[in-house]
């Protein structure tokens, strides 16, 4: 697993380009000489020069802060969703997965049932309808993506249960609890790393199709959606204001898918898998060759 | 199969009940009502209005007034824009967005499913690493950034295809594209993915011993197994286009579901919005459940070959 | 269909879509637009927006400003042949004042006398001050003098509509097919989301003077979207586009570029009604440390007009008493200390602001210039209806506002009356100002009238219940085969004074 994430120089670039974002978002705003929500009254729409190497948008602030800036509201919505998610989904999917028969055949009807529910239009509908609040932007979104991880967790439960130490682990008379946590839920984690990178890149871009219908966080903040969205609508006469905040988050995702193709195959060797006709019906997510939510999401 | 298909219908119209439930409440639930405007309406106008649409009565009256409707299939007033009826307007709105998502759908299967396929007969040479990376790209980039880049170039700059508007097939082609890229990048990484993997099976190995010639392996032995997660996205993928997509509506200016969902909620538009749900939420669960019966069809094919 | 088939169609992009087309129940300025074309009021505008005698061909006012008498014209028809008479007017103003119509915007006629009380339900429709002596002959009682009632007259909510029509088809008489029209065009198609479109009504009584066929009003409710449109050449007419592009318009595409500032005013207010701008002091602070010239041609850019005063410069016969003052930081914080305020205890705000791209940069300009005085200052943005719904119900501290339309002082200032109820969204209540106005609305003479308002600007003023900031400026872009376009303060371009020249004189698009 160590070798298919680190071993190639891809994979390494990945993994850099990664660790700079989220370290430049951190560190950024520390070191920039410029604050995010700076105006520049000699520099409004001004374009890169040594004062100002991304730019200024149309209010004369710092385009390399506030893309830094905007970078840690991607990056921490997306995060916080992806976690929300699977402390819904990842319970879930053991529970029912564990379980088995008719209870996770209730658990699952539940999850069919979810997933035909309009969730782009329910994020934009919170969203237009109670306000403008990061909280409640990466809550609803969590909300929406637990639905996968839970079908993921749930295909790899089925598959462990039926393994031998799993049984041998029973006739010792463990706990199902034990069971859950000691033996199951280890051989889970895998997966739930790929769905990780699968949903992270996911999230952003969902934030980035909110904040182009106008849905996005407040002013003076920022997020790598809503500059893009802000320098799409100025990408004729101020190019720079899309191409920056453009790259950035392409290389991003990049990474992140990158890095998600190696996991997977990293962890389907690991798995050793094995598949029942249950498992086939939900085949693309657990087997998942692609990010599914990044395309249910928001299209 | 015909229970199977029973059940799932059922389950289907339990589902559609439950979701016109929670529209309901949800848009009522939200501050701000649909006749907030620049100015406060005079009180017994604004009385008068509330009447007109039962506004007055309580919530659990308006909501089975609001279901008997629809048993009838009427999805009631719209509340702002008000020479029209919901019916009329999403009546109006569903072709553009069906037309488009279907040719959207259709590309995206067409080109993601051919390139994968085709990448995926030559792993690691280099037209592989192409449609990998062509892959890659098109899901970092999100329809925000394509959409208009692709109208400043085809519309605006060259002057080959028109900027918005639905007139005519033309109007079609830059949106149908942009919104069809990161699904077609979705379905070539799906295809590709999985005709590697079966293309390493038994039973392919030994048609390939066999001296099949190598086109006939694929199209007879490999793709029908291969096909099978491209099948499943392909349900939820199909009911995310054709709901129609609000970015691709907005900017190519045509006049599909997207907008009434949009327009709906800022502007508070009770009917509106519950109904664009309705439609939505029928589309997702009628297009799951042609891919399962897809899938059950194919399973069985696949496990004959 | 093949939208480009029409000989002489002309192609605007209109800005969104008309939620209605009833001029009884119309509520936006796009709207009016479209209706403007359809149907003629008593009064009308011209080609350069100056009001001129429409459906009525002349009138007289009473010696005591309270009885106007219109003259309808001979030769004017609906769509359908009919005569338009003074009975349809009649019919009409009860129809706009009926509380069952739920006209949003009946209000804009309640000069009228007794139409305040059969709007309210509290008198019955026949109480209304419009009477038909005869069939040309239209009467119309005031309450109390309103000398700008020919200017008010030009709003759909004062067109007739075809009593013939109406009686017969009730609420269906606005579909496409069913609506009868008395202006220069009639309704042939609407598309919702995509475009209204209008042909020549024949049985216009100047039919001959009007030369465009077809008229399409596209519902661009994306200005990069309708710019993209204007650009790739499927649109003649577009009310906006991305501020950024002027620039580049005015150096490649002069002919095609038309600015004007608009009728309007732009300004912050202050809720009066809550800490700490309960306190005139933190409000005049907050007024001093704002630079509009700043604003205006530093961050927008696009010609709007700094105004101190709170009525647009561009309202003709009124100099307004209040100067325009320059930007005085040092003396903001001097005044922020008297009131409380310091490093230690810095004054934290929140600007509420209406959602968009220009506003967004106005408000961040605002807001970094109340934070180098030392305020902390948070934006907060919302969609226009419901950023007004918030400001109606006093849930704010400080927020943009603005105010469009008429060429007359009272028209702006009356906000500033405590009884004007919740578009004083400030809840500024000040004796002298209310006496003031008051006085100057009881009286017929203009001259007076506009003395005593131009005296209850200053005394409101002086407290600073508002900032007045600017006056927006439209944009339009008109391709140069559209001739007959005057830009002028009330945005307003009657189709029946534009035609098109050949193709061949075809600019080049910018």
């Amino acid at each position: 697993m160590r070798d298919a994430l680190f071993g190639t120089a891809l994979a390494r670039l990945c993994c850099g380009v990664l660790l700079f974002a989220g370290a430049s978002a951190l560190l950024g705003p520390l070191v920039s000489p410029w604050a995010f929500d700076a105006v520049d009254w000699d520099a409004i729409d001004a374009p890169p020069s040594w004062t100002h190497w991304f730019g200024t948008d149309g209010s004369g602030r710092d385009l390399l802060a506030r893309t830094l800036f905007g970078t840690g509201v991607s990056l921490f919505i997306a995060f916080s969703a992806t976690a929300v998610s699977c402390l819904i989904g990842i319970p879930f999917g053991l529970v029912a997965g564990y379980l088995g028969g008719r209870a996770d055949l209730v658990m699952m009807r539940v999850v069919d049932g979810l997933y035909a529910l309009p969730f782009v239009l329910l994020v934009i509908l919170l969203v237009a309808l109670f306000g403008r609040n990061i909280h409640l932007l990466f809550l609803t979104l969590g909300a929406v993506y637990w639905l996968d991880i839970a079908r993921i967790v749930r295909g790899q439960t089925l598959v462990v249960r039926g393994e031998a130490f799993v049984d041998a682990a029973r006739a010792l008379g463990a706990t199902p609890l034990r069971i859950g946590l000691r033996h199951i839920a280890p051989n889970v984690l895998g997966p739930a790393a790929v769905y990780i990178t699968i949903a992270v890149p996911g999230v952003i871009i969902a934030e980035s199709f909110i904040s182009f219908l106008g849905l996005g966080v407040q002013e003076p903040r920022t997020s790598l959606g809503m500059l893009i969205a802000d320098g799409a609508r100025e990408m004729r006469s101020s190019p720079w204001q899309l191409a920056f905040p453009a790259c950035w988050l392409a290389a991003i995702l990049c990474a992140f898918t990158i890095l998600g193709d190696r996991l997977r195959d990293a962890v389907d060797v690991v798995g050793g898998r094995r598949r029942s006709h249950d498992e086939r019906r939900t085949a693309p997510f657990n087997r998942a060759p692609l990010p599914l939510p990044p395309v249910r999401g928001a299209r | 199969m015909a229970r199977y298909l029973l059940r799932r219908i059922a389950f289907s119209l339990v589902t559609l009940w439950a979701v016109v439930t929670v529209a309901f409440f949800l848009v009522r639930a939200a501050p701000g009502g649909p006749f907030d405007g620049e100015r406060r309406l005079p009180p017994s106008v604004e009385a008068n209005l509330r009447a007109a649409y039962h506004l007055d009565d309580p919530l659990p009256r308006q909501y089975g007034r609001y279901l008997a409707m629809l048993v009838g299939g009427d999805l009631g007033p719209s509340f702002r824009s008000k020479d029209f009826s919901v019916n009329e307007l999403i009546g109006r709105g569903l072709p553009v967005s069906l037309v488009l998502g279907g040719l959207a759908f259709l590309l995206a299967l067409a080109a993601g499913v051919g390139a994968g396929t085709w990448a995926a007969c030559a792993k690691d040479r280099p037209r592989d690493r192409l449609v990998t990376i062509w892959a890659t790209l098109g899901l970092a980039l999100p329809p925000i950034i394509v959409a208009p880049a692709l109208v400043l170039l085809f519309a605006v700059g060259l002057g080959w295809l028109p900027a918005g508007g639905h007139q005519g097939a033309r109007h079609f082609v830059l949106p149908v594209v942009a919104l069809a890229l990161p699904h077609a990048a979705a379905f070539a990484r799906l295809a590709r993915g999985a005709v590697i993997e079966v293309l390493a099976r038994p039973h392919v190995l030994t048609a390939r011993a066999k001296g099949l010639p190598g086109r006939r392996i694929v199209v007879r032995h490999v793709l029908p197994s291969a096909l099978l997660p491209v099948v499943s996205f392909a349900g939820p993928a199909a009911a995310a286009l054709l709901a129609g997509s609000m970015v691709i509506e907005q900017v190519f200016s045509l006049p599909g579901l997207g907008r009434h969902f949009v327009q709906g909620a800022l502007n508070r538009d009770y009917t509106l919005v519950t109904g664009a749900v309705i439609v939505y939420a029928a589309l997702v669960l009628g297009l799951n459940l042609l891919a399962d019966i897809c899938l059950v069809r194919l399973d069985r094919r696949a496990s004959h070959a | 269909m093949p939208a480009f088939a029409f000989a002489a169609e002309l192609r605007i992009g209109n800005g969104g879509e008309p939620l209605t087309l009833d001029p009884h129940r119309y509520n936006l300025n796009l709207e009016e637009k479209i209706l403007g074309d359809l149907f003629e009021g008593l009064t009308a505008h011209d080609a350069r927006g100056r009001i001129v005698p429409g459906a009525a061909e002349s009138w007289t006012t009473s010696a005591d400003g309270l009885t106007w008498t219109f003259a309808l014209r001979e030769d004017g028809r609906w769509a359908d042949g009919a005569p338009v008479t003074a009975e349809d007017f009649v019919f009409s103003f009860r129809r706009l004042l009926d509380p069952r119509t739920a006209a949003s915007l009946a209000y804009f006629l309640y000069a009228i006398d007794g139409a305040e009380e059969v709007n309210n339900g509290a008198a019955p429709l026949e109480r209304l001050g419009v009477t038909a002596p005869d069939a040309l002959t239209l009467r119309v009682r005031l309450r109390e003098p309103f000398p700008f009632l020919a200017e008010r007259l030009i709003y759909p909510t004062g067109f007739p509509v075809p009593k013939h029509v109406v009686a017969k088809l009730g609420d269906d008489w606005v579909k496409p097919g069913n609506m009868v029209t008395n202006g220069a065009y009639t309704l042939a198609d609407w598309q919702p989301q995509a475009f209204v479109r209008a042909i020549r009504n024949p049985h216009f009584r100047a039919a001959e003077s009007v030369r465009v066929d077809t008229v399409t009003y596209f519902s661009t409710d994306d200005r990069n979207a309708a710019y993209n449109r204007y650009l790739a050449g499927e649109l003649d007419v577009i009310g906006d586009f991305p501020l950024g592009e002027l620039a580049r318009v005015r150096r490649e595409a002069p002919a095609h570029l038309h600015v004007a500032p608009l009728l309007s005013m732009m300004y912050l207010v202050f809720n009066t009604a809550e800490a700490p701008f309960a306190d005139a002091r933190v409000r005049r602070a907050l007024a001093l440390a704002l630079d509009r010239r700043r604003i205006t041609e530093q961050v927008l850019r696009g010609g709007e007009v700094a105004s101190a005063s709170f009525v647009p410069p561009m309202v003709a016969g009124y100099d307004s008493a209040v100067a325009q003052s320059a930007a005085d930081p040092p003396a903001a914080r001097a005044l922020l200390r008297e009131a409380g305020y310091h490093a230690g205890n810095p004054l934290a705000v929140t600007l509420r602001h209406i959602a968009g791209a220009d506003n967004k940069k106005a408000q961040v300009a605002i807001a970094a210039m109340w934070n180098a005085i030392g305020v902390r200052t948070e934006l907060h943005h919302a969609e226009l209806n419901a950023h007004f719904a918030a400001l109606r119900q006093g849930d704010f501290q400080v927020a943009q506002a603005g105010w469009f339309g008429e060429n007359n002082p009272e028209h702006y200032l009356e906000l500033l009356m405590s009884t004007a109820g919740d578009v004083n969204y400030g809840r500024f209540a000040d004796p002298e100002v209310d006496a003031l106005m008051q006085e100057a609305k009881r009286t017929a003479d203009v001259a007076e009238r506009v003395a005593l308002l131009r005296r209850a600007e200053a005394v409101a003023l002086a407290t600073h219940p508002v900032v007045p900031l600017y006056s927006v400026t439209v944009r339009s872009l008109v391709h140069p085969r559209v001739a007959g376009w005057h830009a002028n303060a009330r945005n307003t371009h009657p189709a029946r004074y534009l035609w098109l020249r050949s193709e061949k004189a075809k600019g080049t698009r910018p």
